[in-house]
């Protein structure tokens, strides 16, 4: 009887958590309404869905990588790297703005650019998962590692200084579709779409889950879990490349550290919403609904008139609270 | 004898764990001057035994008499201020400290100031070892000793401290010749001086050797304790088994075996831990791995099913080659293996019931897309089939109970179709009702022409369970039991290297 009482409450845990999230997403919207009508305008809605797109594709890939037990805390270097290298390609091919640009350059500036930012986040994704499956070591420890080590390659390539896009290739960061929806948006929402029906129906997804619950009994179960482990970081890379580019696009310009903070806001999303620390558990629901939280807070606090320095107080306050809130349920069970 | 004679008295010491007890109300002494045996088999609670004395476990019931003072339980400090030492069969030494650091590790002698004095921790460590006759230089590295000198400075460790007590857990499990002499003489003077020993061995030999008296303790009871120079190991043996128990569930024994198609386990070798093994199964019949636990049954199947690397071996079926590269290979080529360790690598407890139970077979088929329909359908077919009490499929693992838990990993094997099937330890943890369930699921499966090999420590289990028993000792396979042979005196025995005519031909 009470084993039976447990075991439905069980099976409903994962769909309450993102009640909760959902819970806490309307109670914040409520109170920043309260104090500010201009919130539930469409338009701020739309901006704050812009605004989280690039964290959403960065945190779908980490979050995967998470639900097989996984940590990377290098994608902020990555993002930014990959962002600088883009841009250097763009400047590099095309040149100044005043300058006469030969046709073969205007004709395959995109494609290049492309293949190499999007091939090159392939390989660091692979770097890191090999390194990590090979180590043995703790992936934290080994993230933060090519965290700083990709910061210095960034560093290197752009001198310190920064590429500039001088107005080109906005769309895919700044422009609308039906002059409403921004492009960004669509993207984010695929990649999302894409997490889920990975995590709930291909058979990798299951091995994500099947290593982050008991990578030793996946190994014997014939999952070859090296390999699953390294694709993930690869996919990890290859969002990061998306990400990138669309950030890039979006700002103009790309510095050392311009994706740097998405490192902390990517793990604090998949965190609070709901992917175990440990792996195993949460989906992409959890991540959509944590990356919406962690993108909320940052607007709602602007909308309230809070100093915006506040924002990386409140969001680490955060991320201690759903940490320490799961921990406790976990050691109850 | 007056209660003085004895330095311990435990009075009907209990132990139990969430399904088991471990110790129930046993009693015992051990007197000045005396090295008393401890025997008994896999699980009879020497182990729990040792640990409350020493202090590292709270026992729930009875009290412990040490030197004419009651206690109801010891701490670990406690213990060794009051002279208890135990030497663990496991190494505890730090490897990368010097022998004589280790020795002293918690009383390093210290200079005015409290600066470390390590001429002098070398110095008293070098009388120590001399005393004890052990020739280990004490500046070395433990990570530079042999297995044998790192089991002797453990020994001399116990020394290091004040010693009344002193408790061997099988000792002389990494000693060889030299070694064994050294530690029986140490033991012998410890003796002279009126101090008293308790020694835990699975080598009754030694036992008859060294020891005065021996207690044998079964499924967490005391048989009795007897003075070795009024029985024979043979009646030792007869004692740790038990009386005629009822037998749980007996099978018949197969009648008709396909004599062509077998499986055949050939020359599996591992440098110091499996020599040179070699068996037949032949389909229709249960084939018993038994030994003591350490013997290499486990290491033995998980080289066999591509787990673990190995120097030698050759797995052939119906006459061709399928000697796994890895667990994926193995599951192609239509093997199962139910680990021992159901928790460590067999579950995947975050998980619900269906993900588990379709876990092999979704890593078998290459195939881009999970088939969800099939795999719900599945895994309600073999819910009914196995009975797995569980609220529905979706329930997470980690909330069945054990028996229930070893159907969900027998269920994820079945489901792959596989052709050979190992169960290492099936019933560890498992209820009565759940075992006799599993012991028919088995039996359906040998019926159905599946090769089967059961591996336990659960001798009367391989007896009810199996037609030919292979009973390991030390990495070697010593002997295959047959028929009228397979007895759980027989396995014990053979596992224990009782039957001295054996030893020479295994």
């Amino acid at each position: 009887m009470a084993q039976g009482f447990s075991a439905v409450f069980r099976k409903r845990a994962p769909i309450e958590q993102a009640y909760i999230l959902l819970l806490l997403i309307v109670a914040i919207s409520v109170v920043t309404t309260i104090v500010n009508r201009r919130f539930v305008n469409p338009t701020n809605i739309i901006n704050i869905f812009q605004q989280i797109a690039v964290l959403g594709i960065v945190a779908s890939g980490v979050g995967m990588l998470l639900v097989s037990g996984h940590v990377d805390i290098s994608v902020g270097s990555q993002v930014s790297l990959l962002g600088v290298i883009f841009a250097m390609l763009i400047q590099k091919i095309l040149g100044l703005p005043e300058g006469n640009v030969a046709p073969w350059r205007q004709t395959f500036v995109y494609p290049i650019a492309f293949a190499l930012t999007f091939g090159i986040g392939a390989l660091v994704g692979f770097v890191n998962g090999v390194t990590v499956v090979k180590s043995r070591a703790n992936s934290f420890i080994i993230s933060l590692g090519f965290m700083s080590a990709y910061h210095g390659l960034a560093l290197l390539v752009t001198g310190g200084a920064s590429y500039m896009l001088f107005g080109r290739f906005e769309t895919l960061g700044r422009g609308r579709l039906f002059h409403y929806l921004p492009i960004s948006i669509l993207f984010f929402l695929g990649v999302v779409i894409l997490s889920y029906l990975i995590l709930k129906y291909f058979r990798y997804g299951r091995f994500l889950y099947a290593i982050g619950s008991n990578r030793r009994a996946a190994h014997v179960s014939g999952i070859n879990t090296d390999r699953v482990v390294i694709r993930a970081y690869t996919v990890v890379g290859i969002l990061n490349a998306l990400a990138a580019i669309i950030l890039i696009s979006r700002v103009g310009s790309a510095l050392a550290t311009t994706g740097d903070a998405y490192a902390l806001d990517a793990l604090a999303s998949v965190i609070v919403g709901g992917v175990a620390l440990s792996g195993g558990k949460g989906g992409a629901l959890n991540i959509f609904l944590g990356v919406v939280l962690i993108g909320l807070i940052g607007n709602a606090l602007i909308i309230m008139n809070v100093n915006p320095y506040a924002r990386d107080l409140v969001i680490g306050l955060i991320i201690i609270a759903a940490v320490t809130l799961s921990q406790l349920s976990e050691s109850r069970s | 004898m007056s209660s003085t004679a004895y330095i311990l008295s435990m009075r009907e010491v209990s132990k139990s764990y969430p399904g088991v007890r471990a110790l129930d109300r046993v009693s015992m002494d051990v007197a000045y001057g005396e090295v008393h045996a401890l025997v008994g088999q896999n699980g009879a609670g020497k182990s729990t035994l040792i640990e409350i004395i020493a202090g590292a476990l709270h026992p729930d019931g009875g009290e412990i008499v040490y030197e004419g003072n009651t206690y109801t339980h010891l701490e670990p400090w406690q213990a060794i201020r009051l002279g208890i030492q135990t030497v663990h069969q496991e190494n505890q030494l730090v490897e990368e400290l010097t022998v004589a650091e280790n020795l002293y590790l918690y009383e390093l002698p210290v200079h005015r100031g409290g600066v470390v004095d390590y001429a002098g921790c070398r110095r008293i460590a070098q009388e120590l070892l001399q005393k004890l006759n052990i020739h280990i230089a004490p500046e070395k590295k433990v990570r530079t000793l042999s297995f044998v000198d790192k089991k002797l400075v453990s020994i001399a460790k116990a020394f290091a401290r004040p010693v009344k007590l002193l408790i061997l857990d099988e000792p002389t499990a990494s000693l060889d010749e030299c070694g064994k002499d050294i530690l029986f003489e140490i033991i012998r003077s410890h003796k002279a001086q009126g101090l008293s020993t308790i020694y835990i061995s699975h080598n009754l030999s030694e036992i008859f050797e060294i020891c005065d008296r021996v207690t044998i303790l079964k499924d967490g009871q005391k048989v009795a304790t007897y003075s070795l120079s009024e029985i024979t190991m043979d009646e030792v043996i007869r004692k740790m088994i038990g009386s005629s128990q009822v037998t749980l569930y007996k099978r018949e024994r197969a009648c008709a075996l396909k004599k062509d198609e077998i499986l055949e386990v050939r020359n599996y070798s591992r440098q110091g831990v499996i020599d040179d093994v070699s068996f037949e199964v032949r389909r229709g019949e249960i084939f018993g791995l038994a030994g003591l636990v350490g013997s290499g049954r486990t290491e033995l199947v998980r080289m066999m099913f591509g787990l673990d690397p190995k120097d030698s071996g050759t797995l052939l079926y119906r006459g061709q080659d399928i000697t796994p590269r890895n667990p994926y290979d193995a599951i192609q080529k239509g093997i199962g293996y139910l680990t021992e360790d159901r928790k460590g690598d067999g579950l995947l407890l975050s998980r619900p019931v269906v993900e588990n139970m379709s876990l092999a077979s979704v890593a078998k088929d290459n195939r881009l897309l999970l088939n969800l329909s099939k795999e719900y359908q599945e895994a309600v077919m073999l819910t009914e089939r196995l009975n797995v009490k569980t609220p529905s499929i979706f329930q997470r693992v980690v909330n069945l109970s054990g028996g229930n838990q070893q159907k969900v990993v027998l269920a994820k094997w079945l489901q792959t179709q596989a052709e050979i099937l190992i169960f290492d330890e099936p019933t560890v943890g498992v209820d009565v009702g759940a075992k006799v369930e599993i012991y028919r699921m088995i039996e359906e499966l040998v019926h159905h022409g599946k090769i089967v090999i059961v591996i336990s420590s659960d001798n009367p289990e391989l007896v009810a369970l199996c037609d030919r028993v292979g009973v390991m000792r030390n990495g070697r396979l010593v002997t295959i039991l047959e028929g009228d042979e397979v007895t759980e005196e027989n396995i014990v025995r053979y596992a224990m290297g009782v039957c001295e005519g054996m030893e020479v031909s295994g």
